[in-house]
Order: structure tokens, then C-alpha cells, then sequence
């Protein structure tokens, strides 16, 4: 794993992503902290990176997408896949070291405070660095994602702008949810139609018609049985569903300055699954 | 040792790999033969575990693979068709790289990518990067990077394609001074290179195996008796008779057959010996009638190509 791990920070320093990736981020960083903090003359360093968190739909994928589509591209995965190492180290080794590439971000992120706290008497560091840790996490999440959609595909390209896409639905999912209509049949039905998707999905993996057909079939009956009994059940039950996903969201907590544990255990187990699906994902194109 | 049992790999309803069977004893050098697609690569993705086999059990020195893979693959070296280089990093960064991944001691890793490096004479280009490199190097440091660790077992997937003929030599040496503390399963969709490296040959067509013998022996069969191939109608007892009254005649090789009560077969006598005109006799006097009957061509090349095309049709 640690072999993976140093391979994988030394390509990204060899290969200038990781250079720039970083200036990109504290050119970022840089220019909101001097806008608000400085040349506002607010000393809240939680309500800058409050308002930056889209910054991840654009730096995250350039991060991630070589990290597995390249191997694949490239074949390297037959050096990596038939040493005496398992996948799931492999793929942790990969994890952490975009996060510690990242995480250098952080590091140089985290003197901005202790600067303003120089020149200013409002800067409150406990708010400042519980956001620091918010907008970390929320990254690490971003970071998972982008790893699977990278896993997905030999191309670098295609995993860049499917991550791309993916995190800014993510990040633009509250708004739309609102749009929703929120009586029972509209959600009922919506619920009914990505239900359907699901089960096109499962046949799609699965190549099984007898499954796919009654997990749809079934599915379909439970949604609307439960309709016709129960109807107030439906009740903007997808907007919640759909605004667990909404990432970005949660980090409003952390620009509040509250450093809310279910928030942290949020987008640690957001990262895990997303993990999870990767090493699944690679396990499963061994068979195919 | 290797041994593969009842391998399939089926890719929807093609299948690549077809019930293959074999085994690799140790110190022994195997050669893989089949013309492109045969499922040379596949068979050796099997076996290192790149991929899952979707039948079948794969043994590495008596560890299945799909049980403990990871100690199944410490025994083995890989060299993939194409040589899984990271194009970024400097030949010494990657060896090392490698040495870490197979779980080298921290104390013995220069020494060992220092020696391989020596042997694979890789070293004068330690600190190019690997981007830089031509064909024939590259193809040396995907070699260093399976002899690393020194497992028992190297499995070398077309070791010489691309390169021009010195580079040829110079690899088919190398494999030649390995073969002596490993044991060497290495696939190429040439006769000759194969036979001047190995002590066994595995010939492969469209997933299955069609001959397996030493290259003497292949060799003996293939190019100094001369084949004909016969299709008479009659019966088998019958036919025998006729042919055993045919002195010249040294072996005889039943094939399928394709047309009901006739039977397909080719004979082989000394090259220099023309005997259509004794069967056609022979037959004639058994009153077995002969639908078809024409020469084989022999050379080894041919005599592959032979063996590799009738499967295939």
C-alpha cells in the first residue's frame, strides 16, 4: 500500500498535475481571502471558504482522473492487479495519496487564519479551523467520487468530465429538488420511473432477465400499493432521498462555524462507499 | 509449478479459453504456440491472476490462485504483452517502485534492482525516463521488472515481438541463462523461436490445445516424414489392414471425422517416399474407396499453420 501510495504522489509530481492542481487551489483560495477578508475587511475565514465549495466541481476531476483510468489505459493494471498485493490496498494507497496531495492544499490553507489573526481582532480561529476540517471532509467525499468515475473508464478525458458532471449535479441537487413538486403523485411517480432505472441498471450488470424483470415488476407494485394505502408517505419523500446526496449542503454547517458530528461521519462514510465501489467495481472487470 | 485445469474463459457466448488443461513443471521451459487470438495472453492473464477464469482452477505450486491469490502470485513474474511501464517515471524510480510492490525488504531492494538491472543490462539507462526508452530497452526493464523478487515462476507473453533481429538474440540469451534457475512459460506465435528455447512446446488454436511434446518430437512429426491426408469410406478395422500391408507407412493419425461412414486420417512416411499410388492399390483391393487424398505440406512453419487452420475450420 505504501509503495502504491509514494508512486502515486511522485507521478503527480513528475507529471505537473499535482503542481497544478495546487496553484489552481490557492490561486483560488488566495483571491477569495483577499476579496473578503482582506479587502472586505471581514474576519469570518469560515464565510470564504462557505462561499468557494464549488470550487471542488471544477479541481476535483482533474485530480482523480487519472488515477485509475490511466492504469487501465495504459495496461499498467496488469503489473498492479498480479502482484502479491489485493486490490483493496491498492486502491486505499491510490485514495490517500490524492487526499494527502490535497491535503497539502489544507495545510497551506490552514496559516491563512493565524495571518488574518495578525492584522485583525475579529478573526475567531475555532470557527475558522472547524470550517478548514468541514471543507477537507467535503473534499475527501469529492475525492471518493471522482476515484469511481475514473474507475469506470479507460479514458482520462471521459472520467473528467463524468466527475465534472456528477459533483456539479451534486452540487446544484438542492436547488433542483426544489423544483419539485412536493404533493404525493408527482413524487410517487418519479419515485416509480427511477425505480425503473434501477431495475434497466441491474440487467445492464447483471445480464439477468428474470431478476431485472421482477425486481422491477415488484418494485413497482410496492410503490403503488403503498400509494393507494398510504399516500401521505410520498410526501416531498424524494426531495429528502435526493437531498442526502446533495454534498455541498451539508458544508453550510461547517461555513456556520458548527462542527456537527453527524456531518463529519456524513461524507467520512460518503468517501468509504464510493471507495468501496472502486476496488467492487475493478473486482467485478476481472470476471467480465 | 504450474498446473491449469479445465481453464474456460468465456467472453458472452465466444469463448476465448476452451477447456484447457495443462501443467508446467518446475525448472522447465514451456513454450505457448497459437497464432494471433488464439488465446495465448488470455490463458497467461488467467494464470497470474489478472483476470478471473469463468471455469476452472489455476495451481501455482500447489496454491489456487482464486483461493490465496496473493500468495499464488509471489511466485510469479509477469511480462505482459505489453510491458506495464509507467511512462513518467525513470527506469530506477520504477524498479524500485516494483521492488516495493512484491514486498522486497526495504535492506535488499537497491541490491536487488542493482542486479536485475545488471542482468537485464538495463543500467546504463537507470535515470531516463522510462518515456525516452526505445522498443528493446523497454521491453528489458518490463523483464527486469518480472525477475525482481526472483520468483520460481516467469511467465513471458511474446517476449520478442517488435524487436529488430539482435535484440531478438539478445533476449532470446537472456531467457536462455533464466531458464536455468526458473521455471518458464513463454508464448510467441513463432515455431522457430520457440523451438530453439524450449524443452516443451504447447501449441494452441482458438482456445484449445492441439499438440503438446517436446520440439524434437514436433519437429520429428512435422518436417522429416511427409503427411498425407486420406478421407476413405469403409471401416476402421478394414482400412487398418489395408494400411498395415503398406511397410512405408510410419505413423497414423486419426482425425474427426466429418462425413458419416467415412473416416478421416492422415498418414505420415520418410519425406523422400511418394506411397499414393500403394494406397490407392491397397484401398482398392480392400474395397474401401478413397473420396479424398492430397499431400501436406511440411515445412515447420507450415506444418503450424497446418495444424492451427484445420481446428479452425
Amino acid at each position: 500500500m505504501l509503495a502504491i501510495y509514494k508512486k502515486e504522489l511522485r507521478q503527480y509530481f513528475s507529471s505537473m498535475i499535482g503542481f497544478v492542481f495546487l496553484a489552481f487551489f490557492l490561486v483560488i483560495i488566495g483571491i477569495y481571502t483577499w476579496a473578503y477578508n482582506l479587502s472586505g475587511g471581514i474576519g469570518n475565514f469560515e464565510e470564504t471558504l462557505g462561499s468557494i465549495s464549488f470550487l471542488f466541481v471544477i479541481l476535483i476531476p482533474i485530480l482523480t482522473m487519472r488515477i485509475v483510468a490511466e492504469e487501465n489505459h495504459q495496461k499498467t493494471n496488469q503489473l498492479l492487479y498480479t502482484a502479491p498485493v489485493s486490490i483493496t490496498k491498492i486502491i486505499l494507497g491510490k485514495f490517500f495519496a490524492v487526499v494527502s496531495l490535497f491535503g497539502i492544499g489544507i495545510l497551506v490553507i490552514c496559516l491563512y487564519p493565524l495571518i488574518l489573526n495578525m492584522y485583525g481582532t475579529d478573526v475567531r480561529l475555532s470557527l475558522a479551523y472547524s470550517s478548514i476540517i468541514g471543507f477537507f471532509l467535503l473534499g475527501t467525499a469529492c475525492i471518493a467520487i471522482g476515484m469511481f468515475i475514473s474507475s469506470l473508464t479507460e479514458s482520462q478525458v471521459i472520467a473528467a468530465v463524468g466527475s465534472f458532471i456528477t459533483l456539479l449535479l451534486m452540487y446544484l441537487l438542492s436547488n433542483l429538488t426544489s423544483l419539485i413538486p412536493t404533493d404525493a403523485l408527482t413524487q410517487c411517480g418519479l419515485t416509480a420511473i427511477i425505480w425503473l432505472a434501477i431495475a434497466a441498471i441491474t440487467y445492464s450488470l447483471m445480464h439477468n432477465p428474470t431478476v431485472s424483470v421482477l425486481l422491477g415488476v415488484i418494485g413497482e407494485a410496492v410503490i403503488w400499493i403503498l400509494y393507494f394505502v398510504k399516500s401521505s408517505l410520498y410526501e416531498s419523500l424524494l426531495n429528502n432521498i435526493l437531498n442526502v446526496l446533495a454534498i455541498s449542503t451539508k458544508f453550510d454547517d461547517f461555513s456556520l462555524g458548527i462542527l456537527n458530528y453527524d456531518t463529519i461521519v456524513y461524507y467520512l462514510s460518503f468517501a468509504f462507499v464510493f471507495v468501496f465501489l472502486t476496488i467492487q467495481t475493478i473486482k467485478k472487470k476481472r470476471f467480465s | 509449478m504450474i498446473e491449469v485445469k479445465d481453464l474456460v474463459k468465456r467472453y458472452g457466448n465466444h469463448a476465448a479459453v476452451d477447456h484447457l488443461s495443462f501443467t508446467v513443471d518446475t525448472g522447465k521451459v514451456v513454450g505457448f504456440l497459437g497464432p494471433n487470438g488464439a488465446g495465448k495472453s488470455t490463458t497467461m492473464n488467467m494464470i497470474t491472476g489478472y483476470i478471473a477464469p469463468t471455469e476452472g482452477t489455476v495451481l501455482i505450486d500447489g496454491i489456487d490462485m482464486s483461493q490465496e491469490p496473493e500468495k499464488a502470485k509471489e511466485n510469479i513474474g509477469y511480462l505482459p504483452e505489453i510491458p506495464p511501464l509507467y511512462q513518467d517515471l525513470r527506469v530506477r524510480e520504477y524498479l524500485q517502485f516494483v521492488a516495493e510492490l512484491k514486498k522486497l525488504p526495504k535492506k535488499e531492494r537497491n541490491l536487488a534492482v542493482y542486479n536485475t538491472m545488471k542482468e537485464t543490462k538495463t543500467k546504463d539507462v537507470s535515470e531516463r525516463l522510462i518515456r525516452h526508452l526505445s522498443k528493446g530497452y523497454k521491453q528489458r526493464v518490463g523483464l527486469a521488472a518480472a525477475m525482481l523478487g526472483s520468483p520460481d515462476i516467469l511467465i513471458l507473453d511474446e517476449p520478442t515481438v517488435g524487436l529488430d533481429p539482435s535484440q531478438i538474440i539478445e533476449i532470446r540469451e537472456l531467457i536462455r541463462e533464466l531458464s536455468k534457475s526458473h521455471t518458464i512459460l513463454l508464448s510467441s506465435h513463432i515455431m522457430q523461436e520457440i523451438s530453439a528455447v524450449c524443452d516443451e512446446i504447447i501449441i494452441i488454436n482458438k482456445g484449445k490445445m492441439i499438440a503438446c511434446d517436446t520440439p524434437d518430437n514436433l519437429t520429428k512429426a512435422m518436417m522429416q516424414s511427409r503427411g498425407i491426408h486420406l478421407v476413405i469410406r469403409g471401416e476402421r478395422s478394414k482400412i487398418k489392414e489395408a494400411l498395415n500391408k503398406i511397410t512405408e507407412i510410419g505413423k497414423v493419425q486419426y482425425d474427426e471425422t466429418a462425413e458419416d461412414g467415412a473416416i478421416d486420417m492422415t498418414v505420415y512416411t520418410e519425406r523422400d517416399q511418394d506411397i499414393r499410388e500403394k494406397i490407392f492399390y491397397a484401398m482398392a483391393e480392400f474395397d474401401c474407396p478413397i473420396l479424398e487424398m492430397h499431400l501436406l505440406e511440411t515445412s515447420l512453419e507450415d506444418a503450424f499453420l497446418a495444424l492451427t487452420q484445420k481446428e479452425g475450420q
